[in-house]
């Protein structure tokens, strides 16, 4: 499965009210290019802060709060893990689309290969945690990580060759920010 | 009341969402944020988390500060400027003033160039002063809002209330 692929499915799930953070780079491209929703945020750059900007979300709203992260991104923020699995979120949900690598740099391996994120989620104290590993699983996987109590973070594993990037989201920063502040201050 | 002035300075202008990582310099506000229920304080691991985590409260329309060390403000550079600068983001944010020639060898290297620091990213700050706790918190909401920016406010150790 291509992360691309990961992402739309992911997003086909979302309820309306869902507020979904998508971290930088291809991961927030190809969420945009899947299913562009005003209660998405895309980020550009602050790599690794994805889980950071949704548990701010959590904290302070009653609707479900979906983190869109990669295993580069986890891995720069690991302090985060930390955060969410010790302050517990109940409406918190981390997905992470893991290709083991830096995939827009250059494929260059990360260090996923070796750590068990998954495993490093349940023991900061996610309640709910899971790898999947195969593409027949995914569906499923990603409606049982959806449906449980949160946090919940379930480790994807996605192709590592990235196909044609995603073009950029067409909106500029402070109107990719404005538009989620916006709708969510509508309701 | 929370026992600390500053931070119910901060509340009383409308701040509903606190995130930080304590220092020596700011104990009472830190013991403050403490008393806060738990959806109102992040006690962050590090500080580019705390200041992650407010521009995820502001999206949901809460207001929010950030709280550090001086020494904090490295490892928040690349959260200020690629999302509060970048996307006109407003941070009030509580920040030590650590690094006089008095202070311990690890806070004066970048203690002492805190200012141009800030200065470099024209985001607007100011000293704080024992007594002025509230126009503070008002200049801190104020200015940030107005400017779509972080506003930092430096707390040296006699103005921690």
């Amino acid at each position: 499965m291509t992360r691309a692929e990961a992402v739309a499915l992911a997003l086909s799930m979302l309820g309306d009210d869902d507020i979904a953070v998508a971290a930088d780079g291809a991961i927030s491209r190809e969420a945009y290019n899947a299913r562009d929703r005003r209660r998405t945020f895309y980020m550009l750059g602050s790599m690794g802060q994805v889980a950071s900007i949704a548990l701010g979300l959590a904290m302070t709203r009653r609707e479900r709060v979906v983190a869109l992260d990669g295993d580069g991104n986890l891995l720069m923020g690991f302090g985060a893990l930390a955060l969410v699995g010790g302050l517990k979120p109940a409406n918190l949900h981390h997905l992470v689309l893991d290709n083991g690598c830096y995939a827009t740099t250059g494929g260059q391996p990360a260090l996923s290969r070796q750590v068990d994120l998954a495993a490093a989620a349940a023991g900061a104290g996610y309640p709910w945690t899971r790898r999947c590993a195969r593409d027949a699983d995914a569906r499923a996987d990603l409606g049982d990580w959806i449906a449980a109590p949160g946090p919940a973070l379930l480790d994807l594993v996605v192709d590592a060759a990235d196909p044609a990037p995603a073009p950029r989201v067409p909106m500029t920063p402070e109107e990719m920010a404005e538009r989620v502040r916006a709708a969510l201050a509508a309701g | 009341m929370s026992g600390s002035k500053r931070l119910d300075a901060l509340r009383a202008a409308g701040v509903g969402f606190v995130a930080g990582v304590p220092c020596s310099y700011l104990k009472r506000f830190f013991a403050g944020c403490a008393e806060l229920p738990p959806s109102a304080f992040l006690p962050a691991v590090r500080e580019d988390h705390a200041v992650a985590a407010c521009v995820g409260a502001w999206l949901g329309g809460t207001r929010s500060a950030a709280a550090m060390q001086n020494s904090g403000l490295g490892y928040c550079l690349e959260v200020l400027t690629s999302l509060h600068l970048m996307c006109g983001v407003p941070l009030p944010m509580v920040v030590s003033d650590r690094g006089d020639p008095a202070d311990y060898e690890e806070h004066r290297i970048l203690g002492q160039r805190t200012r141009q620091l800030l200065d470099l990213f024209a985001i607007p700050w100011r000293e704080a002063r024992a007594g002025a706790e509230e126009e503070e918190a008002r200049w801190l909401v104020e200015t940030s809002e107005r400017e779509r920016r972080p506003a930092v406010l430096l707390v040296g150790k006699a103005a921690d209330a």
